[in-house]
């Protein structure tokens, strides 16, 4: 097999669509890693990526990046802007600092590592797939999130885990406090064993020593109170954000 | 939509890059708000004495005469007035420095009732306030922004939703009746009318149909009752309704505060040499080389810098 060489781009000089369409037919050729110098905090960029691959910013990015990708891995050395992987099918998306809000929010598949904080909405409406954070996470995490598993290692914002379908989350911190029907469960052991494995696999080893060890984590899940509507919870109903 | 952000430099009072530093975050955020930008900067100050900005007119609102004749008057006021200097005029705008101890509202009232149309922009002993309908470029063009020194200012460049675009509906927003106090808004403040009418009962005059302007009168009025700039920034979030980023100055402060749901965005750097503070992150890579982190502020946080 021919060994084909790295792609580099310097984003400073390209519109946003010369440089997802040259990242684009990159990966089509069958580069093995594109990075881009001077992506500088750019919006939109390596969105709806439907092939296999690796992307490397080196530097921040902007808005919606990784946004409907399939399969691409996409590595950020720096942070990232609102939107990050939202509604990504399938692929690996990593940000070595924080992201703004609304990151992983209603992926479908594929994982999204933040080796820093998370702002607000975190995962909201996650349909598959899974979230880790090093750091802690802001507000309304997990909100309506209906698959998945969402891990943060420090603490995270209010109104944890409301109103979630099925999400099944692990806080290494602790919790701001728990949204509507968000409750607490016990975390069994392969569960701890899990996030050990999973924290070991996706973290650097400065960072992840730095982490809970997996049996430290509270387990999160939605206590199916506002799956069907019933009158005499009626409260619960008026507290749902 | 619309672009808010601050710049505060903790190493030195007259940084003779703010300016420049301040045109190129503005000019970043340009696409965020193509209606208006405008800046508050705060320079050395003048400690004896008052800098005093006026705006004569508008031209979308007026004819050229009539924005003259405005002018005419106010300098005509100016050069009555003891320990006016540093007379000047600048397209819409009138600049003099004025000595000794004022009353604020009582200055602005007298050259406000000089003509219809004349808005006083600030007053304050190190902030000047500048601001126009259209791009950061044009700002630059008429204001020549880049070429100011001083330790700190915020910026905003407008994507009018709600009132009307002119230069008076323009951010920054001066404190009205509060020496060297502005803010930038990003947002909604959707209980304004229940406080604008409260404010109006107590006397207070608006003069705009802008929501944002609310936060100055606020912040304005907490600060002349002796509130530090946190405790009124955190007096915001028990007060106002609604989405906002907001930033505010005064002669030695730069802070913000975020509302509870993170509606807006508003993203912070910050190292040992400066403070930078925007809507989005390209503002302040675009501006500031180096190695930095930016991260996200969160729901209801209020910080403050000083010097």
């Amino acid at each position: 097999m021919v060994e084909i060489a790295d792609v580099g781009i310097d984003a400073a000089a390209l519109s946003t669509r010369e440089i997802n369409a040259m990242i684009r037919s990159g990966l089509q050729g069958g580069a093995t890693e594109i990075s881009i110098k001077n992506p500088n905090a750019r919006h939109n960029l390596a969105v709806a990526l439907l092939q296999a691959g690796r992307v490397r910013f080196q530097g921040s990015v902007g808005y919606y990046c990784g946004g409907l990708i399939d399969g691409a891995e996409i590595q950020v050395e720096g942070s990232a802007g609102w939107g990050l992987a939202e509604s990504m099918k399938d692929g690996h998306v990593i940000v070595q600092e924080g992201a703004g809000n609304g990151a992983a929010a209603a992926i479908r598949g594929g994982t999204v590592v933040i080796y820093g904080d998370a702002a607000a909405r975190l995962g909201v409406s996650m349909k598959g797939g899974v979230v880790l954070v090093g750091g802690d996470c802001g507000y309304m995490a997990g909100f309506m999130g209906q698959k998945g598993t969402l891990v943060v290692c420090g603490n995270t914002g209010h109104a944890f885990a409301d109103s979630m379908y099925a999400t099944t989350c692990y806080v290494g911190g602790t919790v701001g406090n728990l949204g509507t029907d968000a409750v607490v469960e016990p975390l069994a052991p392969e569960e701890a064993e899990m996030l050990d494995r999973l924290l070991a696999e996706h973290l650097p080893p400065a960072v992840r020593a730095e982490k809970p060890a997996g049996r430290d984590f509270t387990k999160v899940v939605s206590g199916r109170k506002l799956w069907n509507f019933d009158k005499h919870n009626w409260k619960a109903w008026q507290d749902a954000l | 939509m619309c672009g808010i952000l601050g710049y505060f430099r903790k190493t030195t009072a007259t940084d003779h890059q703010l300016g420049a530093t301040m045109l190129s975050m503005l000019q970043a955020l340009g696409r965020r708000g193509p209606d208006s930008a405008g800046v508050a900067l705060v320079g050395p100050a003048h400690r004896a004495a008052y800098i005093v900005r006026v705006q004569a007119g508008d031209e979308l609102e007026m004819t050229k005469h009539a924005i003259a004749a405005n002018r005419q008057a106010i300098q005509s006021f100016a050069g009555t007035l003891d320990g006016a200097s540093d007379l000047s005029a600048n397209g819409l705008y009138v600049r003099f420095v004025l000595a000794g101890q004022l009353d604020l509202p009582a200055l602005t009232a007298a050259i406000e009732s000089l003509g219809e149309g004349i808005e006083v922009l600030s007053i304050g002993h190190a902030m000047e306030l500048a601001k126009e309908v259209g791009t950061p470029n044009l700002l630059e063009s008429k204001h020549h922004i880049s070429a100011f020194a001083g330790s700190h200012g915020i910026g905003h460049t407008r994507l009018c939703t709600e009132s009307i675009v002119d230069l008076s509906h323009s951010q920054p927003f001066w404190g009205r009746g509060a020496a060297d106090v502005a803010i930038v808004h990003n947002g909604h403040i959707t209980n304004y009318h229940q406080l604008r009418r409260k404010y109006e009962q107590r006397g207070v005059r608006f003069v705009t149909e802008n929501d944002s302007e609310v936060l100055a009168v606020y912040l304005a009025e907490s600060l002349n009752r002796g509130a530090t700039l946190h405790q009124s920034l955190d007096g915001v979030l028990r007060d106002m309704d609604g989405a906002f980023s907001c930033l505010a100055v005064t002669a030695t402060e730069m802070g913000f505060v975020k509302d509870p749901y993170a509606f807006k965005p508003l993203v912070v750097a910050e190292t040992d040499e400066f403070v930078a503070v925007a809507t989005e992150e390209i503002a302040i890579r675009s501006a500031i080389p180096g190695d930095y982190k930016v991260s996200e502020a969160q729901v209801e946080e209020v910080r403050v810098w000083s010097r």
